[in-house]
């Protein structure tokens, strides 16, 4: 054979092939690259063998099966590197995704069933992770929007941008698609709901005329439409559209005039890492639920009440190890709380590493149920609080914000507090015997189901 | 052309006669056949896990068939001097390494049709809740696999016009490893407009030679129902157009050693 | 043009790590079309190297070699040559008859009937459709030369085709290849097994560490035997007459011995014995064999000689030709 026709032969054969290699990357890029941003330069050596070998879904699921046994077990510690493994491993695995994350959210708690929120920032980043190699599917959006609104329950506008992007996937659930417009309402984006439920009852009415026998259709018309209607009458109600149109002030709305909750507090270090906490709390119906962080005072991530839990899409399942962040709900009944909250027998999820901590006392009304809505509105118009009402803590909302100083001393009773009982008080607290039982909260509402509590 | 087929015809025949082979062949079977069994332990992700497992079976029973069929087929013939009575023959050399590597590739075809077709009884009797499109869907995974061990073949294949068999054994599997390994690594560094020019460059070198055996292994899509594909029908053509380049390459180049090759 | 190989200053060098090492130098062959041509030499001597050459297996380093008019490896000569290289191997999953079929795929010839034919002229008729693993090496042997003749070769390159085979099938590969050059064709013999080829070649090459030493017609070659002619009855005056160079003559009681030449026209010599009324007891022609004009070739080389001496004695055949040397030596 002709060996200079050969070399050209050759030389045509490997340039084609990777012309052919080159126009076929991107879309083995979107079908099939482990990493759907493809920047493998972000995962180490190992991880890196791990998530482009052959087998990867075969391993993963074989682990996954494994994963299976630990929660049997509850064997929760064991379960996160065969997360993050898995989802190395077959990216697409999106049940992995969203079992991690409910399971890092929710699983970690201590001996009194308080979750380690400091897992929480993980717990988003996979789902971040998750979602964009699984951006065909709503099912990793709606995970992760779920999570911001039900679990961190203080940040509906990232609830909101989520569901957002979970409703632009074609296999979202009509039924699911709702509970856009909840957290359009928290985020106090009023239009934003009401845009969004006349637009799924549209299409909704639109699906029954074409469907006029499915039970279904009809049905999903009602439930749109007693929504909508009880939207628009209790935004009505509670001065929404009256703040947009500057009559706010002209008229007798339920939210108005600001009632004041009379929030005081106390914290009694009863013994090492055990605190008593018991305060007023002046709103008589049930439903009210005060949230109280005990927290490092210096340290980063951190935001009044709360950490900052989007820490970027890193997947580190290793939480900050160093940091003590407790949080609980303080729950009022007959217009008091009290509640013993015991960190001494979860040392490694209450490190208590640093010198200096702040209790904080924190109360949004946005994730309150609706009867209490009602009274304080979603942005805080109707509550008010002598001492602790607060406008900055959380931009454009009113919420009752209260912080206390304590010692690591203190806390763990050593030093001179080793005899000595630390307390810690919020001005004007008033034992819980010494209230003033007339400060009774008047609550008008639209149903008589509200004043149940009572 | 009747040369070619005539020795690729014989080939076969002699491979399809290998123990080895037929060894390895028995267990990758046995292991497809177990496969059911082996995924009782998992109750929520039954079907991934048996569909990653059997696909996985084939692929790597597929690789390892691919190699040892083909790393021995041309020094054989050298040692046992057929290859004299064959090139004594009006039969170019050209011819008789074309020949071995069709006969190469018809063995390993019908292998992995035995594999695939397990693989379906597999599923049809133990997944019945597998609708025959999802038995099909699956079915298409061994396809693109027989492409990619067509390529295979043909990497071992040139190995085979100068080296060893054993070298050649795990020089052709450390191609294959690095080909499905590295190969995106390697393409994203020659796309990255960030990195020095002599990065990028041995990078697309490195990438040219080597094949992308990576974009053959098109399992997640099926093993994880949900993704939608995007311009399939289009990727497939171009990995089977790219192979077909490479096998080319391959055999072209492994032609011309060959043919200065004294044997 | 008549020649059916031709070889010019033939030369395969090789590097090796004791530098270039040549298996063949400045080899000149010529083999007439119609012959059985020896190519002879001890085991290495470079044989089979040739004939890989002359088939264009692998090239030569210089020289020049040409095959049916064509140069060496040419596949328009592929058509019209074949070769039985030495105990080759074929395909043991296939029947006798398939692989028939399968070499006359490679000329492109589809007829069973050829391949049948073929096996039966070799003696495997009825063998035909068993698998080659069931052959004995005679039938191997055989189902090669069969194969060789699938495309009614001019020229056949038959390697060593007699090798390690019992007598009776040494006997029956015999009588085919003198069958082949009766049908017109060329047959080219490499072997070490001289009986063999004395009995069937015309034309004989002896090469030995890749260079020609002899090569002619085998009668040529072994001229310079002799006669030894016993007589009784005659006189002094007749016997007188058995006089020349290198004769050795006694002559007793009217008896006479004579040892002379082949080359001193011994019918002369007859006709005058017959003519003073002698009788003639016996004429003994002790004619040089192939074996001796062999080893004189490699005389003084160590291939026949001490330790590479029990790496030849291997071969029955090789064997049988140190017996001789001996044998001649002693007379």
């Amino acid at each position: 054979m002709n060996r200079s026709l050969m070399l050209a032969g050759l030389a045509v054969c490997i340039a084609g092939g990777a012309i052919v290699n080159r126009m076929n990357y991107p879309l083995w890029q979107e079908n099939f690259s482990p990493r759907k941003d493809s920047d493998l330069r972000g995962l180490s050596g190992d991880q890196l063998l791990i998530a482009l070998a052959g087998f990867r879904e075969m391993v993963a699921g074989i682990l996954w099966v494994r994963a299976d046994t630990f929660f049997d077990e509850g064997n929760y510690d064991a379960i996160l590197p065969i997360i993050r493994l898995v989802t190395m491993l077959d990216p697409k695995q999106i049940d992995v995704y969203a079992t991690g994350m409910w399971h890092i959210a929710y699983n970690f708690t201590d001996e009194q069933s308080r979750s380690d929120r400091r897992y929480i920032p993980s717990a988003l980043a996979l789902g971040a992770e998750g979602s964009k190699n699984n951006d065909y599917t709503y099912e990793l959006f709606f995970e992760t929007g779920w999570l911001w609104y039900h679990k961190i329950d203080d940040d509906y506008s990232n609830a909101a941008k989520w569901w957002e992007e979970a409703n632009k996937r074609k296999d979202m659930q009509t039924a699911r698609k709702n509970i856009l417009a909840m957290a359009y309402l928290r985020d106090g984006n009023m239009s934003g709901a009401i845009e969004h439920y006349e637009e799924l009852w549209n299409t909704a009415r639109d699906n029954f005329a074409k469907n006029p026998n499915d039970f279904q259709a009809r049905q999903n018309v009602d439930t749109l439409e007693v929504n909508l209607d009880n939207l628009l009458v209790r935004l009505a109600q509670r001065g929404n559209f009256a703040i947009e149109n500057g009559t706010y002030d002209q008229y007798d709305y339920d939210t108005r005039p600001p009632y004041d909750v009379g929030f005081t507090a106390q914290v009694t270090v009863e013994d090492s890492k055990i605190l008593r906490v018991e305060g007023t709390w002046n709103v008589q119906p049930v439903g009210t639920r005060v949230r109280i962080v005990l927290r490092d005072k210096d340290k980063p991530n951190l935001r009044p009440a709360a950490l900052k839990w989007d820490q970027g899409t890193s997947v580190d399942l290793e939480p900050e190890k160093d940091m003590t962040f407790m949080q609980d709900g303080l729950f009022v009944k007959n217009q008091a709380f009290f509640r013993r909250i015991d960190m001494a027998r979860d040392p490694t999820m209450y490190p208590f590493n640093s010198d200096n901590y702040v209790i904080e006392f924190y109360y949004n009304p946005r994730s309150a149920p609706p009867h209490i809505q009602d009274r304080f509105g979603f942005n805080g118009e109707g509550m008010t609080d002598k001492n602790y009402l607060n406008t900055e803590v959380r931009d454009g909302q009113r919420v009752i914000y209260a912080q206390l100083e304590i010692s690591r001393d203190e806390l763990l009773r050593q030093g001179e507090w080793a005899t000595r009982t630390p307390v810690k008080r919020t001005i004007g607290f008033i034992p819980t015997g010494a209230r003033n039982t007339e400060e009774v909260i008047n609550v008008p509402g639209l149903r008589n189901d509200v004043q149940e509590g009572q | 052309m009747g040369a070619i087929l005539s020795i690729a015809k014989t080939t076969i025949g002699e491979a399809i006669r290998r123990r080895v082979l037929l060894v390895i062949l028995l267990v990758g079977v046995l292991f497809l056949v177990i496969a059911p069994g082996l995924s009782v332990l998992s109750l929520r992700q039954n079907y991934t896990v048996l569909t990653s497992f059997t696909l996985g079976v084939i692929q790597l029973t597929s690789a390892v068939i691919a190699i040892v069929l083909t790393v021995y087929l041309l020094p054989n013939e050298v040692e046992r001097r057929t290859i004299y009575t064959i090139l004594s023959k009006p039969v170019y050399r050209w011819h008789f390494l074309l020949g071995k590597y069709l006969g190469a590739v018809g063995a390993l075809g019908m292998m992995m049709l035995l594999m695939s077709t397990v693989l379906v009884l597999v599923f049809r009797i133990m997944q019945q809740q597998a609708s025959m499109d999802d038995v099909l869907q699956l079915a298409t995974a061994p396809i693109f696999f027989f492409v990619q061990m067509s390529l295979l073949a043909a990497v071992a294949m040139f190995f085979s016009t100068f080296v060893s068999p054993i070298v050649n054994f795990f020089l052709s599997g450390g191609v294959y490893l690095v080909g499905t390994l590295f190969s995106p690594v390697f393409q994203d560094l020659s796309n990255n407009q960030t990195l020095p020019a002599a990065v990028k460059g041995a990078a697309t070198v490195i990438h040219s030679i080597v094949p992308n055996f990576a974009q053959y292994n098109i399992q997640g899509g099926i093993i994880n129902q949900g993704p939608e594909l995007r311009s399939i029908e289009l990727y497939y053509v171009q990995i089977v157009v790219y192979a077909l380049f490479y096998i080319a390459a391959f055999l072209i180049a492994g032609m011309m050693i060959f043919d200065r090759k004294e044997v | 043009m008549n020649l059916a190989i031709e070889t010019k200053d033939l030369t395969k060098t090789y590097k090796t790590s004791s530098g270039p090492q040549s298996v063949v130098k400045n080899l000149d062959l010529q083999v007439e079309r119609g012959e059985i041509f020896g190519f002879l030499g001890p085991n290495g001597a470079g044989k089979t190297t040739t004939i890989k050459i002359l088939l264009g297996i692998i090239d030569s380093t210089s020289g020049e070699a040409s095959v049916l008019g064509n140069p060496a490896g040419d596949i328009e000569s592929h058509k019209k040559l074949s070769y039985l290289p030495e105990k080759p191997y074929y395909y043991e999953h296939m029947t006798g008859v398939e692989i028939m079929q399968f070499y006359a795929s490679l000329f492109g010839i589809k007829d069973r009937d050829l391949c049948e034919r073929l096996l039966n002229r070799v003696n495997l008729g009825n063998d035909m459709n068993r698998p080659i693993s069931q052959y004995s090496k005679g039938m191997q042997q055989r189902i090669g030369l069969a194969q060789s003749l699938l495309n009614d070769p001019e020229l056949l390159f038959l390697d060593e085709p007699t090798g390690g085979l019992d007598p009776i099938a040494h006997i029956e590969i015999r009588d085919l290849i003198l069958k082949f050059r009766d049908e017109g064709r060329t047959v080219f013999i490499s072997s070490h097994e001289l009986s063999d080829v004395e009995r069937i070649c015309d034309r004989v090459a002896i090469i030995n560490k890749g260079e020609l030493v002899h090569q002619g017609r085998l009668d040529q070659l072994l001229s310079g035997g002799r006669i030894e002619i016993t007589a009784d009855n005659l006189t002094e005056e007749i016997a007188n007459k058995f006089r020349g160079d290198d004769f050795t003559v006694s002559f007793k009681n009217g008896r006479l011995i004579a040892d002379i030449p082949d080359s001193a026209h011994p019918g002369e010599m007859l006709d005058a014995i017959r003519a003073a009324n002698g009788d003639i007891v016996s004429v003994i022609p002790r004619r040089k064999r192939l074996e001796d004009l062999f080893l004189e070739s490699v005389a003084g080389d160590n291939v026949l000689k001490g330790r590479k001496m029990s790496k030849m004695t291997d071969d029955h055949n090789a064997a049988e030709a140190v017996e001789v040397t001996t044998e001649e030596g002693a007379n």
